[in-house]
This record gives C-alpha cells, structure tokens and sequence, in this order.
C-alpha cells in the first residue's frame, strides 16, 4: 500500500511507501483510502496543512489538508448563492430580430419549454441547472454553518448523504458551454448582446468548479467526526 | 468458498484482506464488504444491496437508453420556422451545417458531445458489463476501474445539445422567424438520463482484482 504525498506541490515532494504486512482489522478501517479513480488501496499519513495527498498509481488527488476549510467553504458558497441568485435575476444574453428584442434567463427558457409541450426536456433543464446547483449551495452553506457552531449532528449527516447523491447531477458547466455554443451559432445571423447574469454565471460556475473539486465529501466526513467528537 | 480462502491466510493473506474492502460510493469511507448486505459503518447507507441483480439493473438501463439514441439521431433536434418555411436539423446535420459556416471549433465540440460521448459510453458500459461476467480472454491488463471512471465522467457533456436546443428556443420565438425544439430532443435528454443511470447502478465491486 503505497502513498505519495507531494508537499506543496510542485516545490517539494516526497515519496512514503508502506508495507503493510500485517493483518488489517476493523479499527484500522479509518486510516485507509481507496482511489476513487483507481480503486487503488492506500494508508492515510498526515500532511501539512494546504498540501494534499496523491495517489501512487494515477496521481489523482486523495485527500487534502485545510485547517481552515469550514471557514474557506461557508464564504465560498455564500458568494456562489449571491452570484447564482443574480444569474437568474437578469437576461443572459440579448438579441435585436428585426428591431424586436427578445431576452433570455433560465427560468424563462423553462418556461419556453413548457409552453412549447416539451415537458420532459424542461424538467430535465430545471433539475440540472437550477433546482440542483440552488440546492446544492444552500446545502453547503447550511452545512458550514452547522459545522461551525457544532450543532445537530443528524441533520450534518443526512445533508452530506443528500449532498453525495446531487453532485454529479449539478450541470451548470455543460450549461455555460452550451451558451458559448449557441452564441457562435446565432453569431452573423443576429445581432446578440451578452447580459449581466452571463457574467455572473460564468463566476457562479468558477466557484462551483472550484468547490467540487477542492471539497472532498469524504474529508467533510472526517471533519464532522472530528467536531462532533470533542465533546464527548 | 470464502471461508476456505480464509483459512489459508498466511502468505497469501495481504491481497486477500485488500480484496475485500469496499469504498462507501456515498462517503468514501473504506469498508470491509460483507457480502449481501453491507451497511456504510460511516454514513450507514446501504452499499450494492442487490446481491441477485448484480448487472442486471445497469443492464436494463443502459438498453433502455440505447433505444432512446435511436430516434434521437433520426428525428429533428431544432426545427427553424422561418417565413412559413420549416426546417428541421438533426444532431449530425446540425454538426455539417456548423462544419460548413466555418465554425470547426464548435462542430467538433458538439460532435464530441452528442456522438462520441455517448457511443463510447454505450461500449464501455457493455465491455464492462460483459467482461465481469464472462472471461472475454486476457483483459487482465485492461484498467476496468479507470474505465469505469471515465464513463462516470464524461456523462454530463452529452446534455450540451440539449442545453443548446433549450437556449435557442427560448430565444428566438418571433412570428417571423421561430426556433422550436424537436422531438429528438426529449428522446436524447432521455438516452443521456439513463446512461447516467446505467452507469451509477453499475456495482464496481464486481471488478476484480486490483493493480
């Protein structure tokens, strides 16, 4: 079982190999980690704070270390609510058919949608672009939250279930790419204005790539473990 | 059978216990699998409890969303009402129609995303489906889990059409001039949905044996 820790990468790193020759039994179970690309075996070691861990055969990151990152997440997902909540307040792009203006935002798109009897393709667009990353984020900032002031523990855990299980639904990336698209086709045949909340949402969806890949549900975990045992 | 391999430990005894440890697909905690009914000891979610329908879940899926590919592909993705005229454009007319304006950058984005990104979903799922349950040769250095990873991934970019489609039509609705979505449409939305689906109800612990 083999662990390669970069510290503060790229500067410095170092290599940790383990042999574990020996029986690994139930109380162990918490300082190992299997590669969610891979599917590798590893033994946790501890790193220094704002490092992370990588795993040996895919370089995927395992874990990382951020004494700070209830702090870091609550301020983060606050902004990416402020920002989410302005993308669906103004047009996200315009354009000038024959002198008429004609506007577009995501609720409206829906609504589009439904008027035109594609139920299923505007039930898929509402879930995937607005109800689950407004979900998500809420989630996030209640979770924070929670975490912070050390309180109802129950509700931490059902929330981070729910969480693992809306994530890889949340497509408000793919949505962004899909506006790009759209406007280089509608490019030479209209006149197009981009809106406020295109802005907007192209920061709304830095911060979100930028927490799903830097916030492990698995390290959320441990930190609860963590804050919730100290009590005791 | 597993309590022969047991009693063997000793020098076999370190690949054995790795082999029997199972990662929480809810919160990644490492858990020792149990079989038929393993509960998370940390998120106490239930973990591939479906011992009889071991692939035959991911099967059903990922047939159902085959089907939905085929009128996804034959029927118009975005039908253009202009001046009485309608013109329908399917997921590869629309890519043609982009290659011959001279946008290549988008045509390629969006014949990565329609055709590629599933079709190679399709067969990875059916390598990987096929492969845990019959002995297709020497795959022994095939990387199952690496695949099974990538088909986790790349599942979202096949929405881009429909994302695309959903724009437009909200956006240009003019007596003049109209964009509507096209039945295709709903038939691919449907077809990425399931392969999602296909793809999650796929029990990872049917891949044996690791590097």
């Amino acid at each position: 079982m083999p662990l390669v820790v970069y510290k503060n990468f790229p500067y410095t790193f170092v290599l940790l190999y383990q042999n574990m020759k020996t029986k690994i039994t139930s109380d162990q179970l918490d300082e190992l980690i299997i590669c969610h690309k891979c599917h590798t075996l590893h033994k946790k070691v501890s790193i220094t704070n704002g490092s992370k861990a990588l795993c040996k055969s895919c370089k995927g990151v395992l874990y990382h270390r951020d004494d700070s990152l209830i702090e870091k997440g609550l301020a983060l997902s606050i902004t990416g609510l402020i920002l989410f909540i302005l993308a669906n307040a103004f047009p996200l792009i315009k354009v000038d058919i024959l002198g008429q203006e004609q506007v577009i935002s995501i609720l409206s798109m829906v609504v589009r949608l439904v008027e035109s009897e594609y139920y299923i393709v505007a039930l898929f667009v509402v879930y995937l672009v607005f109800i689950f990353p407004l979900m998500i984020f809420l989630i996030y900032i209640t979770l924070f939250f929670l975490l912070k002031t050390t309180k109802k523990e129950q509700v931490v855990e059902e929330l981070l279930i729910l969480l693992s299980k809306i994530v890889p639904w949340n497509m408000s990336d793919i949505f962004l790419i899909s506006i790009l698209v759209s406007l280089v086709k509608l490019m030479g045949m209209l006149e197009i204005h981009i809106g406020i909340s295109f802005w907007t949402l192209t920061l709304f969806v830095i911060i979100d790539i930028y927490m799903t890949r830097s916030i492990h549900i698995g390290e959320l975990w441990k930190i609860k473990e963590e804050i919730y045992m100290e009590p005791k | 059978m597993e309590d022969k391999r047991r009693d063997i430990y000793g020098a076999k005894m370190n690949s054995l216990e790795e082999e029997q440890l199972i990662r929480c697909p809810i919160c990644e905690a490492v858990n020792r699998d149990q079989g038929k009914k393993n509960i998370c000891r940390r998120c106490h979610s239930k973990i591939y409890q479906h011992q009889k329908f071991q692939t035959e879940k991911s099967w059903a899926f990922l047939i159902t969303a085959i089907i939905f590919y085929i009128p996804a592909n034959l029927y118009p993705m975005l039908v253009i009402k202009q001046f009485g005229n309608e013109d329908g454009s399917t997921i590869l007319g629309g890519v043609i129609v982009l290659w011959e304006m001279g946008s290549y950058p988008v045509a390629l984005v969006i014949l990565f995303a329609s055709v590629f990104v599933p079709l190679l979903k399709f067969l990875l799922l059916l390598y990987l489906l096929i492969s845990v349950k019959y002995s297709l040769g020497n795959d022994s250095k095939v990387d199952k889990h690496t695949l099974y990873y990538i088909t986790e991934i790349i599942g979202p970019w096949s929405m881009i059409d429909v994302f695309v489609v959903a724009i437009l039509a909200g956006l240009i609705h003019l007596s003049s001039m109209e964009m509507v979505a096209g039945a295709a449409s709903t038939a691919f939305a449907l077809s990425v949905f399931f392969t999602i689906m296909a793809a999650n109800s796929f029990d990872s612990r049917l891949i044996k044996g690791r590097k």
